[in-house]
């Protein structure tokens, strides 16, 4: 298959870009990542248990993200969870995401030094 | 909390299928763990978010499960483009079809009057039970409905296919233009509930006797011949050489009550006669002078059986009352309403027979190409059965797999509904190129209206969905275990058993019969001998029509002017002969009446209805038409005057002699109708007017009353010349010298006339023949699909019997005989459906009598049609039966 281009799933959805966030990390469950994003973004961001897994279908149908097989050590592991991880073009896609966003911040910053000058 | 989550369990319950199965427990589960922590963080705003959540999400799914169904579909489509065509073609053309009868047809036939309020209470006069024309009445007679107020809210008195001569303010040396309109009371339009869309209408308040004459116009006028001028109100218009102001311009799209002649003009009754001949005499205040259509809207409550009943009595009293009368002592209804809401006044007996007829035709065509193409799934869903079976074996859902065949007959049907509304619009254009010549021109711009668009794609959905859910049950109804062995074709169904394919094939192929026989009937019924076959060459005989009481003549001038200008043509050029008519010749367009003979054997002196046409000294002899018996109209019948007292000449056509006299002598002999009596002076061949029928005719002599009062297509001159193409300029240019004022119309050879008469039959004849074709066609194909699959099933059965040493004819006439039953069964079945709805068609319908009659009784169509039927039938099972055949029995019983 051809590289596919990163830039074609900008701007991501804010939830799925929550998603690849939480999964930048590692391998995750469901319940972790819904964790994750809410300690993250301390309570402010809830991705609600239907949508969660209507994201994580997608995702997985536009290859951002796949099943994990490998299981975390067995003390840890919830067996009746399934993982999920980045793929590669997850990876990248998540990156062009973040430097889009840091692009935005940047244009952001030195527009509000000229406002407060 | 637990009522919450109870509700969270059922719609994770309610996700579709496949991601059920994916996420089903993950998202049960995730919604467990979390409940508890939402419950005590957010309280009960957080447990409703919760549920919102999921409820959203649940039918977001099956939208994007229909999406990947519909993207599915489309891969499948274009992987067999073959199937994909052939189903879109026919879903195409039938929705087609069907559009294009809804919106010529049917809008045409019960459309409400555009823009008429009171269109639902409208009724008019019919002629009695028997005759479905409209009964005009006398001016006194509407006065007295009127005085019916329980009955009535409204009684109007109306003229319609009225002509004007009209030229425009500011173009005094134009030549008139000849417009159609309509004389009415004030209270017409009230009565219809019509408001002007500028302007006013008229008001019996505003318009009284001995007013400047004013006019309204209609929408249609106003766009055509005033460019939709903003100065159009208070503009004065020359009609008949008179002078009129635009009061008021119409609504869109209202061409006057009787929409079918189509009217431009609205002038009131009490206008001077000088602006309208036909308001000459005082036909107003003459008590049987029967000139008008009276325009009633019934009383709220009021239903037509109580008013006819009321107005029957009525009637009757105003009879017994007037002298003139001759005093019947019928004991049937005086009166009969129709109801007048629409184009055309359907006579109420006549209106089940019509909606009936159209609906039956355009159930006909969708359910062909329905059953055709929930063959062709089903016969495509036996090859995919493994397939399926796979599928089904691995856990998906056979809902699932319902749902995504589904989505591949409604992807079929809306594509094939884009291409029968592009086909509809294209038939429409064509038909609109196709108008009769008519007395009053009827606007052609044709329209496909939204309602038939909706109509067309409403109809391709429910079909998509009602004709391949049940072939998709069926084909995944599939027993597992059979169907993924490698020998599954083996099991036979055998074609003993009545399954929905061949129920399916059986009425596919009876109803394509049907089709095919009630158009045959339609076509041979319109078509027979439509060539009329005149005894001259039709393009040396010119016709040209003038109407001069409307450009102004005094109407006791008019006569001495035909004289004048036959006069003038008999003397230029190579001129053979001059005659002339009230009516173009070999028109249908005649009124009917009935007359009844005098003298007849056995004295029944029983009503006899013929049309009437009125024609010139010499007309016989200028058509090269032969009198069998006795002579023609000459000079001095020409001038006698037609006022009741008198004695008129007659002829017949044979039709007419023999219906009134039987076979006896004729010649001398009385004929008489309500204010006149006729004599019998010759008798003419019968001859087929431009519709293909011959009918009874009784040709009276014009006379100085037709002069003065020339009918709405006006005088008729028929010249017989060998000039060639120049005569038609010579005729203009000797007209001319007489009076350049007078305006000539309808100018054109016999030839043409014809031509254009039957331009719009032929057209017809087309359009119903191919829709017979197309359900013959769509038939091959069913059958054509439905054998392969029998074939493909039973190719192990074929391989044993071959290699048991059954020979091709044996294999192949084992293949046919399957096709054979069904198509044996279909045509019987289709041949009686046909004789019994064109029996209930034209039993109840005159409208059809004549095609239908003249159709059912031709025997090449009776026999021929079923023979190709079948014919065509048998090739189509013989294709693909001819692959049986060629099945290697090694190959195929190696398979196992």
């Amino acid at each position: 298959m051809t590289e596919t281009n990163p830039q074609k799933f900008l701007p991501l959805k804010s939830q799925w870009f929550q998603v690849l966030l939480s999964l930048a990390g590692g391998e995750q469950h469901g319940y972790g990542i819904m964790q994750e994003v809410l300690n993250r973004t301390t309570g402010k961001v809830r991705l609600w248990p239907a949508t969660l897994y209507g994201s994580i279908k997608r995702l997985i149908e536009a290859e951002l993200i796949e099943e994990s097989d490998e299981r975390p050590a067995p003390e840890f592991d919830d067996a009746r969870r399934r993982y999920y991880r980045l793929t590669p073009l997850g990876r990248r896609v998540l990156g062009a995401e973040c430097d889009r966003l840091q692009e935005l911040v940047r244009t952001i910053r030195m527009k509000q030094g000229m406002v407060t000058e | 909390m637990n009522f919450a989550w109870r509700i969270y369990r059922r719609l994770a319950q309610a996700f579709p299928h496949e991601f059920k199965v994916a996420y089903g427990t993950d998202v049960m589960q995730l919604g467990e763990d979390v409940v508890d922590d939402i419950a005590k963080r957010h309280g009960a705003a957080g447990l409703i978010r919760l549920i919102a959540d999921i409820a959203i999400r649940v039918p977001i799914e099956y939208l994007s499960e229909m999406r990947g169904d519909m993207r599915y579909a489309l891969r499948a489509l274009i992987k067999s483009p073959g199937f994909a065509l052939v189903g879109i073609l026919s879903m195409g053309l039938s929705i087609g079809l069907t559009t294009n009868i809804y919106s010529s047809k049917w809008e045409m036939l019960f459309r409400e009057l555009p823009g008429a309020a009171n269109a639902k209470n409208l009724v008019m006069l019919q002629q009695s039970e028997e005759e479905e024309e409209l009964s005009p009445v006398s001016y006194y007679y509407v006065e007295q409905f009127r005085e019916q107020k329980s009955l009535f809210t409204g009684v109007a008195a109306f003229e319609t296919g009225i002509p004007f001569n009209v030229t425009f303010q500011g173009a005094l040396n134009a030549k008139p233009e000849r417009v159609f309109g309509q004389l009415v009371s004030a209270d017409y339009f009230s009565v219809l509930g019509i408001q002007a869309q500028r302007g006013r209408v008229f008001s019996e308040a505003v318009d009284k006797p001995g007013d400047t004459p004013v006019v309204v116009i209609s929408d249609r006028f106003w766009r055509n011949r005033l460019n939709s001028s903003p100065d159009a109100l208070g503009q004065v218009l020359h009609l008949n050489g008179q002078i009129a102001t635009i009061v008021g311009i119409l609504p869109k799209d209202f061409n006057g009550a009787l929409a079918v002649q189509p009217s431009e003009l609205f002038v009131p009754i009490t206008s001077p006669a000088a602006l309208a001949p036909e308001l000459a005499n005082d036909v107003l205040h003459q008590r049987n002078a029967k000139e008008f259509l009276a325009l009633m809207c019934l009383a709220p409550g009021v239903t037509i059986d109580s008013a006819e009943a009321g107005l029957d009595a009525i009637t009757r009293r105003l009879d017994e009352q007037d002298p003139t009368v001759a005093s019947r002592v019928d004991k049937g209804k005086r009166i009969i309403l129709l109801s007048a809401g629409t184009n055309i006044p359907i006579p109420r007996k006549l209106k089940p027979a019509l909606i009936g007829f159209f609906v039956a035709l355009m159930g006909l065509v969708t359910t062909l190409a329905c059953m055709n193409l929930a063959n062709m799934l089903m016969a495509r869903g036996a090859n995919r059965r493994k397939e399926l079976a796979i599928r089904l074996a691995v856990g998906a859902g056979r809902f699932r797999l319902v749902r995504q065949m589904m989505s591949e007959g409604i992807l079929l049907s809306l594509l094939g509904g884009i291409a029968g509304f592009v086909l509809a619009y294209g038939l429409g254009v064509l038909n609109s190129h196709f108008t009769p010549p008519m007395t009053v021109p009827i606007e052609s711009n044709f329209y496909l209206d939204w309602h038939a668009g909706v109509f067309a794609f409403g109809l391709a959905i429910v079909c998509g969905i009602g004709f391949t859910l049940l072939p998709a049950l069926q084909t995944t109804k599939a027993d597992l275990t059979p169907a993924l062995k490698e020998g599954s074709m083996l099991r036979l169904p055998g074609y003993r058993r009545f399954g929905l394919r061949n129920l399916l094939m059986v009425a596919q192929v009876a109803a394509s019969l049907m089709l095919l026989l009630m158009t045959g009937f339609l076509v041979i019924g319109i078509s027979k001998s439509s060539s009329i076959e005149t005894k001259l060459d039709p393009n040396a005989m010119y016709l040209l029509s003038l109407d001069p009481v409307r450009d102004g003549y005094a109407p006791e001038k008019t006569e001495a002017l035909f004289e004048k200008i036959s006069e003038r043509l008999r003397s230029a050029g190579p001129v053979r002969s001059v005659t002339l008519a009230a009516q173009p010749p070999f028109t249908g367009e005649v009124e009917p009446t009935q007359l009844s003979a005098e003298d007849a054997p056995g004295s029944s002196r029983k009503q006899q209805p013929v049309l009437k046409e009125t024609v010139g000294a010499g007309y016989f002899a200028a058509l090269s038409e032969p009198m069998m018996v006795g002579r023609e109209f000459v000079e001095p019948d020409q001038r006698s005057h037609a006022d009741g007292s008198k004695i008129l000449p007659a002829v017949l056509n044979e039709s007419a002699a023999r219906g009134f006299f039987g076979k006896g002598d004729v010649i001398g002999k009385h004929i008489s109708g309500d204010t006149q009596s006729y004599q019998v002076v010759g008798v003419v061949r019968d001859t087929k007017d431009v519709q293909g029928f011959s009918q009874s005719i009784l040709y009276l002599p014009l006379t100085s009353r037709d002069f003065a009062r020339p009918p709405a297509g006006g005088i008729t001159i028929m010249v017989r010349s060998d000039a060639g193409r120049d005569a038609l300029t010579a005729i203009r240019n000797e007209i001319a010298l007489i009076d350049p004022t007078l305006n000539i119309f309808n100018m054109q050879t016999l030839g043409e006339y014809l031509d254009r008469s039957r331009s719009h039959l032929r057209f017809s004849i087309q359009t119903y023949g191919g829709i017979g074709v197309f359900g013959l066609v769509l038939a091959a194909i069913g059958l054509a699909g439905v054998t392969a699959y029998a074939v493909a099933q039973r190719r192990k059965e074929i391989a044993i019997r071959t290699a048991l040493g059954a020979s091709q004819a044996q294999v192949l006439g084992l293949v046919l005989r399957e096709g054979a039953a069904l198509v044996g069964v279909g045509t019987v079945l289709g041949f009686l459906g046909a004789i019994g709805l064109a029996k209930m068609v034209s039993a109840l319908a005159s409208v059809f009598v004549d095609a239908l009659r003249v159709g059912t009784g031709d025997p090449r169509l009776l026999v021929g049609a079923p023979l190709l039927l079948a014919a065509v039938a048998m090739l189509a099972c013989y294709i693909p039966a001819r692959r049986s055949v060629r099945i290697d029995p090694l190959k195929a019983l190696r398979e196992e």
